[in-house]
């Protein structure tokens, strides 16, 4: 799991590459819970070269999303690959996160 | 032999006595028939003196280990109380003497022949005693040369037999020779290095008190052998002037090479303690305690070591700053201070030696009271953890020998450390073994042994943990009238907090599946399923952790009515196959997982739905584990492969379809390991059966 990330003044974006399992996804914990992410606009998720998903990453994002929203915070994801989206929709996470399919559409929300 | 050694020595002794009384002329001369001829008196002597020291000789080693202050003081304590007893004597005789009227010599020869059986006592002991320090550590040539020394010095006591009292030049040669035998043998004072400082100081005192007791025999024989009352001849002269000569100059030697030797006992004591710090150091690998522990020993051995005024270790931090382990007389701010300076010049990662801290620019400013400062780093191969810093008053305080034994302490440090946190590591897996065990035992006992029984329904299941225990679970329970409720479901997580949501969710089923006696209308006698995950994610939400969830489905399967309705929280889609329509397919429906929404607004996301089953149908019901299975490459079995499975496999009965799943994953995965727990329930619903109506 490689995460790199770019800011501009409102939008920081993570992009996950690799798989997001139970070691990986104590790193992308350390990056959501710094306090400075909580000072952008919106958190975009490029989630273009992410292969897989555990439970234990979809609890990495359960576990910010009350805060991220408390905080003003919108949390998009892009560019999912479909056995991913497959994931969060059987979680019903669709209905609870923002999901759209290219960079342009994140930007835009 | 030493059996009759002894008594023979005694009898020679009383032969000696005899025989030099039988010439006083006295009383007791009469008595015996005297006088004897001079002979005896000479064979007698040389007797016992040959068998007092064969004795000695072969008395067990009286050197005990490495007690050679010990072996001196029972040397000194011994010999001490007979030169006295040897004095006293003398002074008794002189007393009793004067009051005596007669001019008799039978109390002085008495005297006489008592201290010389003293004198050779003390002699022979003190020979065997400095036999076992010549021989200390020695090589074998000097054991070869010691044995000829004394049958060399064995040799002398028959000069007196042959009668060769006037000095005989062969005397002189042969005396002359032994006696530089002797003293080469005297060079042989290895022991001496062995003594620490306190030791020296006491073996130089015994050695003194020997040397005085020895002087009081001498001198005593000295006299009298100018005594006109001496009626014996003149004692073995050559051999106890040779042993005599042998045991003072090893005394007098010893004595100085202790003396010489004692300004240098700080060094060896200072190298003992070096050696001593070592070994404790590395003892403490074996005892596995705190790297806390370790660090203090290092700095104690350290301060001791190199004899430091101050001193500290550091141990570097991921994060933050270096933090201060362990110190001694030195304050906080004049540690921080002098790391600092070290950063600033870049100096604080590396072996450091500085002696003349005044002469240093950086230093002076500091104004610090020390002169001379070592850094020595504390590292591996692989990483560093920190260094010790030690502080002199001095200038010129270390030298180069400091610093290497600073390494070795250093090395022998991150050894200990490294040592103890492998350890630390083996048992904490090892912990976390055993909670796995007990974890795995408990899901064991939450999954149900014994599937419902009824004649409209089939069931079949399969459930296998992964290696770590997951949280997969399911559950049944028989309602009234006929119905079957089935909960199915996979808490996020591993280990033994899973096995601890499982249990709860499956006390959550068994309290929320109660008939409500209150209930108007039969519908209402038990929660509807998405009413029951409403509930269960509000029980939930308190004690689920954070990052937490849980993924379950509920069906209420009525036999009665010949449907069923289910509710899906965020678990895997159902897979169906309907008889009617001969077609398989999920059911696509939307439910959230439990504990995502920990307040009211979740029953908005949780919908039931409602289904006519008929006769033939089958509803496979499963967890993630399953399709989510790998092959080689790495792609996942997927829903897609199991639908053609059912596809193909639904007109056999529910064992046979789930068998038939089960081989074609297992022909998938094969030679992969499980990374998630799997289960699989397949229920096949059937016609009426008559007559088992319950």
């Amino acid at each position: 799991m490689k995460i790199t990330q770019h800011s501009s003044a409102t939008t920081l974006t993570l992009s996950l590459d690799g798989e997001l399992d139970a070691s990986s996804s104590v790193l992308l914990d350390t990056e959501l819970a710094k306090p400075e992410t909580l000072q952008f606009q919106k958190v975009l998720i490029d989630c273009q070269k992410l292969n897989y998903i555990s439970s234990a990453g979809l609890g990495v994002f359960i576990s910010h999303l009350q805060q991220f929203q408390d905080a003003g915070v919108k949390l998009v994801f892009f560019n999912m690959q479909d056995k991913v989206h497959n994931v969060f929709e059987i979680l019903g996470l669709d209905a609870l996160m923002t999901i759209v399919p290219s960079e342009a559409e994140a930007t835009a929300v | 032999m030493q059996s009759t050694l002894y008594p023979l020595t005694i009898f020679s002794w009383v032969l000696l006595l005899l025989s030099t009384l039988s010439n006083t002329q006295g009383q007791a001369a009469s008595w015996l028939g005297g006088p004897w001829p001079e002979w005896v008196t000479l064979v007698t002597q040389a007797a016992f003196a040959a068998g007092m020291f064969m004795h000695q000789r072969e008395l067990p080693e009286p050197l005990r280990g490495n007690d050679f202050v010990g072996l001196l003081r029972r040397l000194v304590l011994g010999p001490g109380l007979l030169a006295t007893l040897c004095v006293g004597l003398h002074l008794l005789e002189r007393v009793i003497q004067y009051q005596l009227p007669t001019n008799d010599r039978t109390l002085f020869a008495l005297i006489y022949t008592i201290n010389l059986g003293l004198f050779v006592f003390f002699l022979a002991k003190t020979n065997y005693s400095w036999r076992s320090l010549v021989l200390f550590r020695s090589s074998t040539r000097i054991q070869r040369e010691w044995v000829w020394f004394e049958i060399l010095l064995g040799a002398t006591l028959l000069f007196r037999l042959f009668d060769w009292v006037p000095p005989h030049p062969i005397d002189y040669i042969v005396i002359g020779t032994l006696g530089a035998f002797g003293v080469y043998l005297s060079g042989n004072q290895q022991w001496v290095a062995y003594l620490n400082r306190r030791q020296k100081w006491e073996a130089v005192l015994l050695q003194v008190a020997m040397l005085l007791s020895m002087a009081v025999f001498v001198s005593y024989f000295l006299r009298i052998a100018q005594d006109p009352k001496l009626v014996a001849p003149a004692p073995q002269h050559a051999f106890l002037l040779l042993t005599v000569f042998f045991s003072t100059f090893y005394a007098l030697m010893g004595l100085l090479v202790t003396l010489f030797n004692l300004p240098t006992a700080g060094v060896f004591e200072q190298k003992r303690e070096e050696i001593l710090s070592l070994q404790r150091l590395t003892q403490l690998i074996q005892k596995g305690q705190s790297e806390d522990e370790i660090h203090r020993m290092l700095l104690d051995s350290a301060v001791q070591t190199v004899d430091a005024d101050a001193a500290w270790i550091m141990l570097d931090n991921e994060e933050q700053r270096p933090q201060v382990a362990q110190s001694f007389q030195i304050a906080p701010e004049q540690m921080a201070q002098v790391y600092a300076l070290l950063q600033e010049y870049n100096l604080h990662l590396i072996e450091y030696l500085n002696n003349d801290l005044p002469n240093s620019n950086g230093f002076r400013s500091l104004a610090l009271p020390y002169g001379s400062l070592i850094v020595m780093p504390l590292r591996s191969a692989k990483r560093r953890y920190g260094a010790i810093y030690m502080l002199k008053k001095g200038r010129q305080g270390f030298d180069r020998e400091n610093l290497s034994i600073l390494q070795t302490f250093a090395s022998q440090t991150v050894l200990s450390i490294e040592n103890l946190r492998l350890m630390n590591v083996s048992l904490e897996n090892q912990r976390v073994q055993e909670e796995l065990k007990i974890a795995s035992l408990v899901q064991d006992s939450l999954i149900p042994k014994n599937l419902p029984i009824d004649s409209w329904f089939a069931i079949s299941s399969y459930a296998e943990s992964a290696k770590e225990v997951g949280g997969d679970f399911y559950d049944f329970l028989h309602l009234p009238g006929r119905r079957l409720a089935i909960l199915i479901g996979d808490v996020s997580g591993k280990g033994v907090t899973a096995a601890f949501h499982v249990a709860q969710m499956k006390g959550i089923f068994h309290a929320l599946m109660q008939e409500n006696p209150l209930a108007r209308s039969e519908r209402d006698k038990f929660p509807l399923p998405s009413k029951f995950m409403a509930q269960a994610n509000h029980a939930l939400a308190r004690c689920l952790e954070k990052s937490a969830f849980i993924t379950a489905s509920l069906y209420i399967i009525d036999y009665e009515n010949g449907g069923f309705m289910f509710a899906r929280a965020g678990h895997c889609h159902t897979l169906y196959y309907h008889s009617i329509k001969e077609e398989v397919s999920y059911f696509q429906t939307a439910g959230l997982g439990l504990g995502i929404i920990r307040n009211e607004s979740y029953e908005k996301h949780i919908k039931n739905q409602f289904y006519d089953y008929n006769p033939g149908d089958v509803m496979v019901i499963y967890t993630d584990g399953i399709v989510e299975a790998r092959n080689a490459a790495q792609d996942e079995y997927g829903e897609e492969r199991l639908q053609q499975m059912l596809e193909q496999t639904y007109f056999l009965d529910a064992d046979a379809i789930k068998e038939q799943i089960l081989t074609d994953l297992a022909e998938f995965s094969h030679g992969q390991p499980m990374h998630d727990d799997q289960t699989l329930l397949v229920v096949k619903f059937k016609a009426a059966q008559p007559g088992s109506h319950n």
